[in-house]
């Protein structure tokens, strides 16, 4: 369990995977991953490109099904069919590059699906003066403040962009929100504003799960490190178990670097020293919660 | 051209852009945000052009010289609204052009052959448009080609059915005359008459076109529909994401554009009694022409129906405009191009600024 | 389960029963095919010579009425002589010649075709005739059939066809003409109104439209007559563009009359009403019919008309409110 200053261990989690794993056909490409989201905690999930992180958020998301293991929401086991079905759960998925639609103004992309309506049909129409409203509470709850909301969304920065989206999922009923890589296609500035937007939503008592491949980032907002690594888990630990430095390693393939650096010792203009051993790092696999 | 290298200073320069605060933006202008708005650049472009031939022809200055543009005008924007909320929805419909003279001979043909009432013959018109605007949908829907391909399918086949059905059951390549049938003069007056406003006699399309106009104006930009429509066009994948129903919305366009061919077939078989199975060809850029010069995207996700509306009717203004003038008809089609090249262009101008950070 | 299927049969019969009502109770007390006479059209015995091939290859555009009375001309003529007819076309030129060569191809035993764009044709009609097909022209291509070693001839002179209409003009006492092309850059149609032009006293402009709309046709042309109320006389070229320019005119309220070449049905219905003026016919139907007997009477008995060096010329057959009875029952089925 996820030790954590502001979560008692009372608190049950809301998201549970045990030995999760996905096959498609004779290809594995992920296997006995444990993780665990609870309210108000920042779960980050760190990985190379290709280590496993989309199947994984893929599975928690609802747009593809585990093959072994067990995923329990509230501690209910469940096979998601549809992002729809996560939804429902209070799953709300927010992708880097599929969170809003550009030319749109930002009220109309805060409400797009799900849009307020009055009047009776045929004259149902959008209670726009209610949904522009509700927008701008909703944003300034979570520390954005914008003076025109009709400007179209794409005109935004792109910090600002992903933070309108978290708030949307915020304002729908998320419980767990997943953030894919949020700050991969941003500045340094802009990443600020977004992990700003996280640690906003943690302190609302959403659970987090942030997927990145910066260990700065996550350091920054994390309660819980999961580092994943050819499909499988490299690192599962608290934030209290885990240094900076060691989760860069992890990040950076660690044991594998370690193993290398003999090779590289051999040859001459390489400065070893400045790589860990082996016998340094944690052991590759965290303690069973 | 001269025109609208005149006109095109008039607009005011962009203000230089505040500076950004951090985790708020700048207000924009009241100014840019007019800019801003999809139907600008085009009513620029048109007052331009309306001036412009107020100016060199005495004739266009009359009452009833409007009235013939309007006329003009509301052919091609009764066809130019639904093609517009298609491309604004992020795709084309290439068959519109010979939809029209699909769903007048479809038309035509049932009431003269089956010696039925007119209407039958104008229901089941409607039913084949909206069938044919369906199909349109749910092959793009099921098979993911772009809609170019798929429409120009449909173009083609449409065309070819058009010519041989037709001569296979009337044995001609036109349609009998279908004006001394029943119910011919009710239907005349719904889909063409003349209505005289303050002493000057107007076309009944012209009316239906402004409604038409103020309806899809309403729908896009007021109701959830609307919402999905600029949503499915400017980024599917997002809208489907927040569960937008795509499919639906596509199909649906599709629909409102066999709604539009039906109507305006209508007008056709009922102004002009038969119809030629070799007509509508071309048209289709005529609505997609209108439709960008209104302001629309040929990418999707931006546009506006009032747009729509002067586009049509800039499109109107330079092809009778050119007459009134009195200029040499064999420079025509040239001075008809340059002169829409040059509306776009103020179009494109204009949004440039208002767009620019 | 035997029962609801039987009930639901039953419902369906029943659905269709009231549809087939409702639609009865629609029915049209007037006009509508009930209304028309059973068109045959012509037939002429049948001819008892071996069975040959005959291509007939035009420059139509799709759905012209003009040319569905040529086809409709070589059909009868081909039914009566026995011969089997391959009928295509196309208006770009290119393509059309392709359509020959495909004939040549297909070893057909005659060509019949039109020299609209005679420089593009050239070549594979020499080709045909060192294969040793004859080949006969019709409609298009009057200057130049003779050089191009066509057999014979049949169709209009179209700058005859236009000072004959600059003539009648003349002797009506028109003063301002408005020649309305619906094709622009088609040869034959420019030089119907340099015809008019060239014989006709008053003053003749052009006015282009687009063909392809009518709505449009009938707005340009409402346009032209509101610019200039000195033009007493519309002159179209094709005749669904008359009956639309007789609209234009009472849109326009102008007092000019409309007068067009080539005929159809609805025309020769406006003639006698007296909507049209008149109208001067080249008559399609005997050019396809007359191309198709040439080549038969070619093939079976070695005739030919004009002996190599005269056209023969099927038009220009002027039609006003005096003759029109006469093919109006004709026009009627379809076939003037």
């Amino acid at each position: 369990m996820a030790t954590n200053e502001t979560s008692g261990t009372d608190r049950q989690p809301i998201v549970e995977l045990s030995g999760v794993g996905k096959s498609y056909g004779n290809i594995r490409a992920l296997h006995g991953v444990d993780l665990t989201v609870s309210p108000g905690e920042v779960t980050c999930v760190l990985g190379d490109n290709g280590a496993g992180k989309s199947t994984l958020i893929k599975i928690i998301s609802g747009l593809h099904q585990h093959t072994e293991g067990e995923f329990r929401i509230d501690g209910e086991p469940v096979r998601l069919g549809t992002p729809r079905d996560a939804l429902a759960r209070g799953i709300a998925t927010v992708y880097q590059d599929l969170a809003t639609v550009p030319l749109m103004p930002v009220w109309r992309n805060f409400f797009l699906g799900s849009e307020m309506t009055r009047g009776r049909w045929p004259l149902r129409r959008l209670d726009i003066a209610r949904m522009k409203e509700t927008a701008d509470q909703e944003l300034r709850n979570m520390g954005i403040v914008l003076d025109d909301l009709e400007q179209p969304i794409g005109s935004l920065s792109g910090g600002q962009r992903q933070s309108v989206a978290i708030a949307r999922a915020v304002y729908f009923g998320a419980r767990v929100l997943i953030l894919d890589e949020p700050t991969a296609a941003l500045g340094v500035k802009q990443s600020g504003v977004v992990l700003k937007y996280i640690a906003a939503a943690r302190d609302r008592g959403l659970g987090v799960i942030f997927i990145t491949h910066n260990p700065h980032h996550a350091y920054m907002v994390g309660d819980h490190f999961t580092v994943l690594r050819l499909g499988t888990l490299e690192l599962s630990a608290a934030r209290s178990e885990v240094s900076l430095e060691e989760l860069t390693n992890h990040m950076a393939g660690g044991a594998e670097l370690a193993a290398l650096k003999h090779e590289l010792a051999q040859v001459r203009g390489v400065d070893t020293d400045v790589l860990p051993e082996p016998s340094e790092l944690p052991s590759a696999s965290a303690p069973a919660p | 051209m001269t025109m609208t290298q005149q006109d095109a200073p008039a607009a005011s320069p962009p203000a230089p852009s505040p500076a950004q605060t951090d985790g708020r933006t700048a207000q924009r202008s009241a100014a840019r945000r007019l800019l801003a708005r999809p139907e600008v650049g085009v009513a620029v472009g048109a007052i331009a052009v309306f001036v412009f031939f107020f100016a060199v022809a005495p004739t266009f200055r009359q009452a009833d010289s409007l009235a013939t543009v309007l006329y003009q005008s509301s052919t091609i924007g009764i066809m130019a609204l639904p093609v517009a909320l298609l491309m604004i929805g992020g795709e084309f419909d290439l068959s519109a052009g010979v939809g029209v003279v699909t769903s007048a001979l479809t038309a035509s043909m049932v009431s003269y052959q089956l010696t039925m009432n007119v209407w039958v013959g104008v229901a089941v018109a409607l039913v084949v448009s909206l069938a044919i605007g369906a199909l349109n949908g749910y092959l793009l829907v099921k098979t993911g080609l772009p809609s170019f391909l798929v429409t120009l399918g449909t173009f083609l086949m449409l065309q070819g059915l058009n010519l041989a059905v037709t001569k296979l059951i009337t044995g001609n390549v036109a349609t009998d005359s279908i004006s001394d049938m029943d119910g011919f003069n009710q239907a005349k007056a719904v889909f063409s008459s003349d209505i005289t406003i303050a002493g000057v006699s107007v076309k009944i399309t012209v009316l239906w076109w402004l409604a038409f106009a103020a309806i899809a104006s309403w729908v896009l930009l007021r109701t959830k529909y609307g919402n999905w429509v600029f949503a499915v066009g400017g980024n599917k994948e997002s809208a489907r994401a927040v569960g937008v129903p795509v499919a639906f919305t596509k199909i649906t366009l599709f629909m409102a554009v066999g709604f539009g061919a039906w109507f305006v077939g209508m007008h056709q078989l009922f102004a002009f009694n038969t119809v030629q199975s070799g007509e509508g060809v071309g048209n289709e850029l005529l609505y997609i022409a209108a439709a960008v010069i209104g302001g629309c995207l040929l990418t999707g996700g931006y546009g506006s129906a009032i747009g729509t509306v002067i586009g049509a009717f800039m499109f109107g203004m330079v092809t009778q405009g050119i007459v009134y003038a009195n200029w040499n008809p064999d420079w025509f089609k040239l001075f008809l191009g340059v002169m829409l090249l040059g509306a776009t262009l103020i179009n494109l101008w204009i949004r440039r600024q208002a767009t620019r950070k | 389960m035997e029962i609801s299927a039987r009930t639901r049969r039953t419902a369906t019969v029943a659905a269709f029963a009231a549809g087939a009502l409702l639609l009865a109770g629609c029915a049209s007390g007037s006009g509508g095919k009930k209304a028309a006479d059973s068109a045959n059209g012509i037939s002429a015995g049948h001819a008892d010579t071996p069975r040959i091939k005959v291509a007939m290859i035009t420059h139509q555009a799709p759905g012209d009425t003009f040319w569905d009375l040529v086809r409709k001309g070589a059909q009868a003529a081909a039914a009566k002589d026995n011969i089997q007819l391959v009928y295509s076309s196309d208006p770009n030129a290119a393509n059309q010649a392709n359509l020959v060569q495909n004939a040549i191809d297909q070893k057909v035993d005659g060509i019949a075709v039109t020299l609209a764009k005679p420089d593009a044709m050239k070549g594979v009609v020499a080709k045909a005739e060192q294969s040793g097909i004859p080949v006969v022209g019709l409609n298009g291509g009057i200057d130049v059939w003779k050089q191009q070693g066509l057999l014979e001839y049949f169709g209009q002179d179209e700058t005859i066809a236009g000072q004959a209409v600059g003539d009648k003009l003349n002797q009506l006492g028109a003063q301002h003409v408005v020649c309305v092309v619906h094709e622009q850059g088609n040869v034959s149609l420019e030089d119907r109104c340099a015809g008019v032009k060239k014989n006709f006293k008053g003053t003749t402009d052009l006015l282009y439209v687009n063909g392809q709309d009518m709505p449009s046709v009938k707005s340009t042309i409402t346009a032209k007559l509101q610019q200039d109320h000195s033009i007493d006389e519309v002159v179209t070229l094709g005749a669904p563009f008359a009956l639309t320019a007789t609209q234009s005119v009472s849109d326009a309220g102008s007092k000019a009359k409309v007068a067009t070449f080539d005929l159809n049905k609805d025309l020769v219905n406006a003639v006698t009403d007296g909507k049209v003026q008149f109208a001067v016919d080249q008559q399609p139907y005997l050019q396809g019919y007359l191309a198709v007997d040439g080549l038969w009477l070619y093939k079976n008995n070695g005739n030919f008309s004009g002996g190599g060096t005269s056209p023969v010329l099927t038009g220009p057959a002027f039609v006003d409110k005096n003759n029109v009875a006469a093919i109006a029952k004709f026009a009627q089925n379809g076939t003037r």
